[in-house]
């Protein structure tokens, strides 16, 4: 009976080894997962706006903070992370309009940019599913998207992909027309029942790995070890100076 | 005259040249090491508040529920004042003195670090991220010193709490900021995320130097200078 409670203890004791051994790993992660986009406009699609995206990654979780402005106010903006690993990883060209129309639809995009592997929703799903979930987006009141949404949880290769600098962050949406909605005869090449402006990729930038650690700015002409040293140098050749002028000053007197 | 007073002659020469030449060459080093400027400033080691240990928090370090929030939609956040992209060509700290023009392009060295400027009279902004003015944290950084001398951010740790910092743009606009603190890290324990990635959710701006002791054998100082501002005036 005795032995089953040591065993038991045990058991617990190394359990909590492991799970606090996991925490530090995952809080050693935290540090190499920063990364930022800056968001601008998508070539040829002619939209004003910019903006700034920043996702941090902790294991199998991003949080992320996105802020836009420039966009088509009181509209739904999907927004996405986008990833391939056959794609290029950047954000589309002009010479990705492979239908000449004079504009970038999303498949256009996906040479560059890959399919969605996360959906900036701001509530319930976050997976591809959501793509296209109009209704859970951002609306940007004022053309402005103020959007932060904590621990949405990626597989790993997502993960590794996001630390990697190799997602894409997508906003869509654009007002090719100028006229104030998503309208259009063209259909958007995701979803028959939407206008192409609705889906067409808006803004984008590459998640990119933002600096680590310090920074070395300086030459040390100013640091104190420096001018201590110079301060005994400029000294000892002074005394040497004394030693050598007594020389000749000894030599001069032994000539008169 | 003798051979022997003839090269006494030459010695004492020889004496008197170079004693000449080390009371110059030792005067100009005194004289240098005391009219040198010292050491630089060093901001208040009290202010260097170490990165808080946030695992599950959200990116703006606002703790965030476990569960995900029920029907309800979460208000936007605010994310006060924020300005469109344009890159930066000049800084100015009235406070310290400090006012620079032609600000270079600074990107990542091969170990992942932000690299310095090349030339230790320039300060170089960080051209990757946002520019200063727009949401997230710009990056601005500069010599403290240069192998002679005082150089561009010499002056940044006598910066204070308070103190305005103003970014002007290539649009013609002016970011204004206002320092929130100013503090010392050991390179070693550099804390990454609370200076290139957590902003709180607002347009922010780094100002890094180097700062401390230096270490002799890689030449190096040993702790980064950094300021934090925020961003209060756009136009
Ligand atoms: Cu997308």
């Amino acid at each position: 009976m005795s032995i089953t409670t040591k065993l038991g203890t045990a058991t617990l004791g190394s359990a909590l080894l492991l799970t606090l051994g996991a925490g530090m790993a995952q809080a050693a992660t935290v540090a190499d997962g920063n990364t930022m986009a800056t968001l601008r406009p998508v070539a040829l699609n002619g939209v004003k706006a910019s903006g700034t995206a920043m996702v941090t990654v902790n294991g199998n979780r991003i949080d992320v903070t996105m802020a836009a402005s420039g966009l088509l106010p009181d509209s739904p903006h999907a927004a996405h992370i986008h990833f391939g690993a056959d794609a290029r990883n950047e954000c589309p060209q002009a010479s990705d309009d492979k239908d000449g129309s004079g504009t970038l639809n999303t498949t256009e995009g996906g040479p560059a940019y890959g399919p969605i592997v996360v959906s900036l929703t701001k509530t319930g799903d976050t997976s591809p599913k959501s793509g296209l979930a109009v209704d859970r987006f951002d609306t940007a009141p004022g053309g402005k998207i103020s959007y932060e949404r904590g621990s949405i949880t990626v597989s790993p290769d997502v993960a590794q992909a996001i630390t990697d600098g190799k997602s894409v962050v997508v906003v869509h949406g654009v007002d090719h027309n100028n006229d104030g909605k998503y309208d259009g005869d063209t259909k958007s090449d995701l979803d028959p029942s939407l206008p192409t402006e609705a889906t067409d990729p808006a803004i984008c930038g590459v998640l990119a790995a933002a600096p680590a650690g310090g920074v070395q700015t300086g030459g040390g002409g100013t640091s104190t070890p420096d001018n201590t040293l110079a301060l005994a140098l400029g000294g000892g050749l002074i005394l040497a100076a004394v030693g050598t002028g007594a020389f000749a000053a000894r030599k001069a007197t032994n000539r008169l | 005259m003798s051979i022997s007073s003839t090269l006494g002659g030459r010695r004492g020469v020889l004496a008197a040249v170079a004693t000449v030449v080390l009371l110059v060459l030792g005067g100009g080093l005194v004289a240098r090491a005391l009219t040198a400027p010292g050491p630089p400033p060093q901001p208040d080691s009290s202010q260097a508040v170490a990165a808080p240990a946030t695992p599950s928090t959200s990116a703006s370090g606002r703790p965030t529920p476990a569960t995900a929030p029920t029907a309800a939609e979460a208000p936007d956040p605010d994310f006060g004042v924020l300005m469109a992209p344009s890159a930066p060509v000049a800084l100015r700290i009235p406070s310290i003195h400090l006012a620079t023009k032609g600000l270079v392009e600074l990107g990542i060295g091969t170990r992942g670090e932000l690299e310095a400027p090349k030339d230790f009279q320039r300060a170089g902004w960080y051209a990757a991220g946002p520019t200063p003015g727009e949401f997230g944290p710009a990056v601005i950084a500069g010599h403290v010193d240069s192998t002679l001398g005082p150089a561009v951010f010499y002056h940044l740790g006598a910066l204070k709490k308070g103190a305005q910092v103003m970014v002007d743009r290539k649009d013609g606009s002016t970011a204004t900021f206002v320092v929130d603190r100013v503090a010392r890290y050991p390179k070693a324990h550099f804390p990454t995320s609370e200076v290139y990635a957590d902003t709180g959710g607002r347009a922010e701006l780094r100002l890094i130097t180097c700062g401390g002791d230096i270490d002799r054998r890689s030449g190096h100082y040993l702790d980064n200078v950094v300021a934090y501002a925020h961003l209060v005036q756009g136009a």
